[in-house]
């Protein structure tokens, strides 16, 4: 269990929210003109780190936005939560 | 179709607390982002839409609750009058919705209105919620959106140890036996 400071709601449990994936992933601008293995690359393939990760969360049980968050995948250590559209924090 | 039935209709009294579905009470649902939708709702119903997280306004007759930076959530203070039970929607939808400010939802047959009175009302919360109630419990007029018994509530701090309850009618006799049962060993 930890907390997670919602850019809206302010600071609420963990189990109100959830995890969406990596965040930052760019929907490339003409679809039609790639690959099979780009088109694929860009639907399926996610970073796993081990380490500081940059992901998408959505507050489910409270205001229901999205927004980014910065997390140590090894110690759930959060460095960081901005809005949608916001530029990310640099490393 | 609305039928204003709500699936509860019961009153309890434990010691410590009392707990009544109140219904049916008309709740509308709000969506909106720019200025003119909120002065607009301000002039209509004469209550600014609070900007602030976590916080409701109001008169004697109605509430304007925040449920995010762009919802939020009307419900009256008083039972519906059925011989102009559509007045408020439709005057919403008309300033609102038909000039494309904003969204009018009537949400009355989505929620159903459970009040919690009692010096045991938080205690009974926390046996099955993960907010930390400590500030919300002094603040009149707060408003919270979290889960009781992994189920999502609408909570809006009435007056000190007075709280009404939103829960989605398909959820809420569930909740309701919940509330009941935790009620029983506070
Ligand atoms: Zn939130």
């Amino acid at each position: 269990m930890f907390l997670i400071n919602c850019p809206y709601c302010g600071e609420r449990d963990q189990s109100e929210f959830s995890a969406g994936g990596e965040a930052h992933i760019e929907r490339p601008k003409q679809p039609t003109e790639l690959s099979d293995d780009q088109w694929a690359e860009f639907l399926f393939m996610r970073k796993n780190i081990k380490g500081i990760q940059y992901e998408r969360w959505n507050h489910t049980h409270g205001c229901r936005k999205w927004f980014n968050m910065v997390r140590d995948t090894s110690n759930d250590k959060i460095h960081a939560v901005y809005k949608m559209g916001e530029k990310p924090p640099v490393k | 179709m609305l039928n204003y039935n709500s699936p509860i209709l019961d009153s309890k009294n434990y010691s410590g607390l009392k707990i009544s579905v109140i219904e049916p009470i008309i709740k509308i649902n709000l969506r909106g982002k720019n200025r003119d939708f909120i002065t607009k709702i301000g002039k209509e119903l004469s209550i600014i839409p609070p900007t602030e997280a976590n916080t409701s306004s109001g008169n004697e007759n109605l509430n304007i609750l925040w449920l995010s930076p762009d919802e939020w959530l009307i419900y009256s203070n008083n039972k519906i009058d059925f011989k102009n039970n559509n007045s408020l929607e439709d005057k919403l939808f008309n300033e609102i919705s038909k000039v494309k400010l904003g969204a009018v939802t009537n949400v009355t047959d989505h929620w159903i209105m459970i009040n919690l009175k009692g010096e045991k009302v938080f205690e009974l919360l926390s046996g099955g919620c993960p907010y930390n109630f400590n500030d919300f419990k002094n603040l009149k007029g707060s408003v919270t959106q979290t889960l009781v018994n992994h189920i999502d509530v609408i909570i809006h701090n009435k007056d000190i140890n007075d709280l009404n309850l939103f829960v989605r009618r398909s959820f809420s006799e569930h909740l309701w036996s919940w509330i009941n049962d935790g009620s029983r060993f506070i």
